[in-house]
């Protein structure tokens, strides 16, 4: 067989053994384990415990963890209910105020936890039950929560960015300042479609609703302001290239958790201390699964170099000679494929060593492919079948049915898209950030 | 039968617990880092190495409390859509896979963590910390991973646990 089709072999057995219900990491090791012994020999298992061990130790990988917890303090604590609430009580007077303040809610939320399912949760179990109360459409409260939680990956700090930055080998921190302005854009765009559909919706905003006092909108901002600063914190750190990501989390997630003590254990007595084991345990797991995933994906990435079939995917596609636009519409396609059916962090540890050659040689910026692979993601985890997201806001509201959340979600798939377009248009707004905080890329 | 599924629940809880407690510690000992090298310009020695290794560990010894947990994330659709005993095979097939691999990663781990043991492997870095200390969690956590592989089969097999967590009549 021919290195190109054992690499189409090993998509085909991939996607049959992950269909059946195993858990991505143990699924993804035992498919490379497997055609390693097949084409290697027995003697290959030795790589095993070595590859999987050096492909999880290492010290940019720290920031996972860190910033897992970061996000698990405010989502697992008052805290995340108080943001909500201060939010709201300043963006209450603004046409629409509620759900642009959710989607606000969101991409601040984005910024604190780098995870597209926390941001879901946190923001949806206060947002969805107080916008259908006050008469949002169903379709729209749920649709607008679960797309404002994809920003979770875009927004810097974002997990699946550090895992293209490992795995390309590419700098992280320029990879967060990319995904800012490209987060913006989609925040206002979901904004933009959000009050048009309530408008349309029939839904009209009345500016006659109690409104909240200077007192109250004064009285919640020390309780939230810290976390903004710390946010604020870290991003400069990192864009500053003053600290590493790892470090700047670890510091982020310390102070997160200090606050929540000192606020809520200390000043206020509404949380028993004992409470941050739930910190620590949500976090504790929601890394360990990004991480063994890593891990196997290690084997994974090794076996596909081993046999040969990276280098000739490339090859092949370098081959071919299509143009480049035609290129970058087909890799798309395959990866937003690819994100209907795996997580992103997956989907970017399998194919990110593969397309990032072809791309940089093909004219793209590395750091522009990021984003457009990101967002490809974000589409793909509120679509069917495995949209994450969509199954976080079912849990949280059981009572909106599946297909209405879907419906819902439709058309923020179609602004994704129209993000898509707009960054193949004007790649500045990927580009124009960093290049202009940390000088244009090599 | 049941004494074995307890004991093995408990050592996945007690894993967790300690997989918690060395990410806290992860966390305490980077912001040192920070602190010393950032505001006391010091030089650190051991510190980037023991929150490395320590993640690692965190991850595989939190493993089994992970799947304990039915935490690792996987593609749950197809039995979502298929017929109880339909789904019982698909269980039992997934199980078998994963731990299939879990054992040989184990295997594997026992093996480099031996070898470390006995040719005295250290690191690169001026700390030398001893390559066993960091490989132990591979046979540790994955091995008790496996353990609790063997466990849920088991009350896959004795009807203690449905498949994939899934009622007979859940069907969407």
């Amino acid at each position: 067989m021919s290195p190109l089709e054992i690499g189409v072999v090993i998509g085909i057995v991939t996607i049959v053994v992950l269909a059946s219900g195993i858990p991505i990491a143990f699924g993804l090791g035992a498919v490379a384990v497997g055609f390693l012994v097949i084409f290697d020999g027995w003697g290959s298992l030795d790589i095993i415990a070595d590859t999987f061990f050096s492909g999880l130790a290492e010290f940019a990988l720290v920031s996972i963890p860190m910033f897992v917890l970061m996000g698990a303090a405010v989502a697992s604590s008052p805290a995340g209910k108080d943001l909500y609430e201060a939010l709201d009580r300043w963006l209450h007077r603004v046409p629409g105020g509620l759900i642009i303040s959710n989607i606000g809610a969101c991409s601040i939320f984005a910024a604190l936890s780098g995870s597209s399912p926390a941001t879901c949760a946190a923001i949806g179990k206060m947002g969805i039950p107080e916008m259908r109360q006050r008469g949002y459409p169903d379709g729209l409260a749920t649709g607008a929560i679960a797309a404002g939680g994809t920003l979770g990956i875009l927004i810097p700090p974002s997990v699946t960015m550090i895992v293209y930055g490992i795995s390309t080998e590419t700098s992280i921190g320029r990879l967060f300042i990319a995904g800012l302005l490209p987060g913006l854009m989609l925040t206002v765009l979901f904004m933009a479609w959000a009050l048009f559909a309530a408008w349309r919706g029939g839904y009209r905003f009345s500016l006659t609703d109690a409104g909240y006092t200077l007192r109250q909108k004064l009285q919640i901002l020390p309780r939230v302001l810290p976390f903004l600063a710390i946010i604020a914190g870290v991003l400069y750190v990192l864009y500053g290239g003053i600290a590493t990501p790892s470090e700047a989390a670890g510091v982020g997630a310390l102070l997160c958790i200090v606050l929540v003590v000192v606020i809520y254990g200390l000043f206020l007595r509404s949380w028993p201390y004992r409470r941050i084991w739930e910190i620590l345990g949500d976090s504790m797991r929601e890394s360990v699964m990004i991480l063994m995933i890593i891990g196997a994906s290690a084997l994974f990435s090794y076996t596909l170099s081993s046999l040969f079939v990276t280098q000739s995917i490339a090859e092949w596609i370098g081959g071919l000679d299509v143009n480049r636009w035609v290129l970058m519409a087909m890799i798309n396609v395959f990866l937003l494929v690819c994100g209907f059916f795996l997580p992103p962090v997956a989907v970017i540890l399998m194919t990110a060593p593969i397309l990032l050659p072809i791309v940089t040689s093909a004219g793209f910026d590395p750091y522009w492919f990021a984003v457009v692979l990101t967002i490809n993601m974000e589409i793909g985890l509120i679509t069917p079948p495995v949209g994450l997201n969509l199954y976080v806001i079912n849990g949280i509201a059981p009572e909106i049915s599946l297909p209405t959340i879907l419906k819902g979600a439709l058309p923020f798939m179609l602004a994704m898209a129209l993000g898509i377009v707009l960054l193949c248009i004007f790649p500045e707004i990927a580009t124009w950030l960093p290049d202009a905080v940390m000088g244009p890329a090599i | 039968m049941d004494l074995f599924v307890a004991i093995v629940r408990r050592l996945s809880q007690i894993c967790g617990v300690v997989s918690a407690l060395v990410l806290a510690a992860a966390v305490l000992v980077v912001c040192q880092m920070v602190v010393m090298r950032y505001i006391l310009n010091e030089s650190t020695v051991w510190q980037t190495e023991f929150v490395t290794y320590s993640i690692v560990g965190a991850t595989l010894i939190g493993s089994p409390y992970v799947l304990l947990r039915r935490g690792h994330v996987n593609v749950d659709l197809l039995p979502l859509y298929l017929p109880h005993g339909a789904r019982m095979v698909l269980a039992y097939l997934a199980s078998f896979v994963a731990l299939a691999f879990c054992a040989a990663l184990t295997y594997t781990g026992a093996e480099l963590w031996y070898e470390a043991w006995a040719g005295g492997w250290t690191t690169d870095s001026i700390w030398r910390l001893p390559l066993w200390i960091a490989y132990a969690p591979i046979p540790l956590g994955v091995g008790l991973l496996c353990l609790q592989y063997v466990a849920d089969i088991l009350c896959l097999m004795t009807g203690r646990e449905m498949p994939f967590g899934l009622q007979p009549g859940d069907q969407p």
